[in-house]
């Protein structure tokens, strides 16, 4: 017998006995299994999982080391899944939207998981099934959802998804809107005003908009000299924001008479209230600014899935348990990544992959009828502050006092020295974790 | 962790399944392992990149690098914040675990390889995973 044998055979007994001990109600049934299941152990538990971005995708991959014969399926609505991780890169000709695109073959091949590329528009948790746009209902014994986020236009007047998807895009769903603003960017005029404006917290990708903010700064280093980036923030403080401004005032004069960047804080009234989409106008708290490019990234909330599925909260984010992931408003239903709460940790792609370990870990454990050993997380995120200068946060997490906090003395942004090494290695590692990240993830 | 459930081990879960089970002390060796990917590969099996490979390193060299980024006597970039994370037993279990995984890139290892490898750093915790 080869080991996936035994295995099997194994959890069978286990199966067996069990409803020996407890009857075959107290056992998770296995639902209706639609496509080809032929590999999978009859008497296996189906989890399903809804979004196979980056929580998704990792998931089902790590569900696979902890349990050989479990039965797992992805439903995801789109047959590629562009990162929004080096997205940014994509505004300034470093990368193009191509050599960011991914799929679920080798998720498929290579860890036996079913890929079903169908929207999800609905679920029973009673029945414990999923309903998709093209009328097929898969059953579930543990459902996992990890759908993103979702934008919130209706705190700035002149401002919504159609805005945003003809003249003013927001670009932070990677896409067609990275490429118009890219677009946008190139079209500058000489010695014109690009404002950038970052979210209220929380929002995916903390360093997101400040890594875009410091290349558009490099872009016109180069190509725009007297053109100028003006960021209207509704908030005083952001994240790794002592590097940041450090690599700014060394790279673009932040600071200085002629810096490519002014950055206005909240309480200097960098709220942005106001679109005018015609006349490129934008008000904020105490003024009125016209600028050539104007790019609002909006506010966001738990992703459009999770509010459907009643997975989200009056804070519009998913509660979880921070053992597990489990949700704490619907049970045998698990929420990954950026659509919950998940206290000290960011939302970002590294935190929604070290999320989807430990819940694999999990909800292999509980189908086995263990309890699921002691949950540890990371997170790092490394930004460029221009091709050839990185600026890193990182920190390593544990459940304590009932909270996802940093664990020893983990947690902390890159320092400032006066070696020059220390952000070009930065970039160095950026460029690799990149690299193996999405292989993690995807492969 | 142990893939294969013995009658034994089955019992037990059942007995233990409604009693609230003590927190471990620890995360195992595997859980920790795995948080190290994005950099350094799944099971620290990337062999081409700026931060090395994990996979297949001595023990020993693991814990003595990981101790010397944690009291800051060995420059680092990040290392130095992910080491202050960890105690020495956490590092040890972590140096165990690599130390089973084998020298090569991850796309060319099967999950039969990866299954083997894991119940091989089982087995030199002492099962205490
Ligand atoms: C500009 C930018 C730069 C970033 N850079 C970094 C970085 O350098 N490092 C980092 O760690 N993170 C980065 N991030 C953040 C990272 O992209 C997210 O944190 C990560 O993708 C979160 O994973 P997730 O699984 O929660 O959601 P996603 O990866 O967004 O996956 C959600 C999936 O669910 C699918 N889905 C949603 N609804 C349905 C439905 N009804 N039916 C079927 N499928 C559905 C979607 O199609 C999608 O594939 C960046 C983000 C941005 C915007």
């Amino acid at each position: 017998m080869s080991r996936l044998e035994q295995q099997t055979f194994d959890r069978k007994i286990t199966r067996r006995d069990l409803i020996k001990v407890f009857g075959a109600s107290a056992v998770a049934a296995t639902g209706i299994f639609g496509a080809s299941n032929k590999a999978f152990a009859q008497s296996a538990a189906h989890v399903v999982i809804l979004g196979g971005g980056v929580g998704g995708s990792t998931f089902a991959k790590y569900l696979r080391f902890a349990d050989p014969d479990v039965k797992i399926t992805i439903i995801e609505q789109y047959p590629e899944y562009i990162t929004c991780l080096r997205s940014n890169d994509v505004l300034v000709g470093m990368h193009t939207l191509d050599e960011l695109t991914f799929n679920l073959d080798t998720i498929r091949s290579k860890y036996n998981v079913n890929v079903i590329i169908d929207k999800v528009v609905g679920a029973d948790f009673d029945k414990k099934t999923v309903r998709t746009q093209k009328g097929e209902t898969v059953s579930y014994d543990k459902l996992v959802v990890s759908p993103g986020i979702d934008f919130v236009y209706d705190n700035i007047e002149g401002f919504n998804e159609q805005v945003a998807d003809t003249t003013h895009p927001h670009a932070y769903k990677a896409g067609p809107q990275t490429l118009k603003l890219k677009q946008q960017l190139e079209n500058l005029p000489q010695g014109g005003t690009a404002i950038v404006a970052p979210p209220q917290n929380p929002f995916r990708c903390p360093p997101g908009p400040y890594e875009r903010i410091s290349f558009f700064a490099e872009y016109l280093k180069k190509h725009n000299p007297t053109g100028k980036v003006i960021v209207l923030d509704p908030k005083d403080r952001f994240t790794k924001d002592i590097p940041f401004k450090k690599a700014w005032e060394r790279l673009y004069g932040y600071r200085s008479d002629n810096s490519l960047i002014e950055w206005i804080s909240g309480s200097d009234g960098g709220q942005v209230t106001r679109l005018d989409p015609k006349t490129n106008q934008v008000q904020a708290m105490v003024e009125d600014f016209q600028a050539d490019l104007i790019n609002i990234i909006p506010n966001q909330r738990a992703g459009k899935l999770a509010q459907m599925l009643d997975l989200a909260d009056e804070s519009g984010w998913c509660p979880i348990n921070r053992h597990t992931f489990e949700s704490m408003r619907h049970d045998e239903v698990y929420v990954l990544g950026d659509s919950t709460i998940a206290d000290a940790m960011p939302k970002s792609g590294y935190a929604a992959n070290s999320q989807a370990k430990v819940c694999a870990k999990a909800v292999a454990d509980t189908l086995k009828g263990e309890s699921p050993g002691r949950a540890i997380y990371s997170n790092v995120c490394y930004s460029l502050a221009g091709q050839n200068y990185g600026v890193s946060i990182a920190a390593i997490y544990e459940v304590r006092d009932g909270l996802i906090q940093p664990k020893g003395d983990s947690a902390g942004v890159s320092e400032i020295t006066d070696k020059p090494a220390q952000p070009i290695l930065e970039a160095v590692y950026q460029k690799n974790w990149h690299r193996e990240f999405v292989k993690d993830v995807f492969s | 962790m142990n893939r294969t459930i013995s009658i034994s081990a089955l019992c037990l879960s059942l007995i233990t399944a409604g009693a609230q089970a003590a927190p471990q002390p620890m995360a195992s060796g595997e859980a920790m392992a795995q948080q190290c990917a994005p950099c350094h590969g799944t099971n620290g099996q990337a062999l081409t990149e700026a931060m090395p490979p994990l996979a297949g390193m001595d023990a020993d060299t693991f814990e003595r690098a990981m101790l010397a980024y944690r009291d800051g006597s060995r420059d680092a970039v990040i290392m130095d914040r992910v080491a202050r994370g960890f105690t020495d037993e956490e590092i040890h279990a972590m140096a165990i675990w690599f130390e089973q995984q084998p020298f090569k890139p991850w796309q060319d290892t099967t999950l039969e390889e990866a299954y083997d490898a894991s119940n091989a750093a089982d087995k030199a915790m002492g099962g205490q995973q």
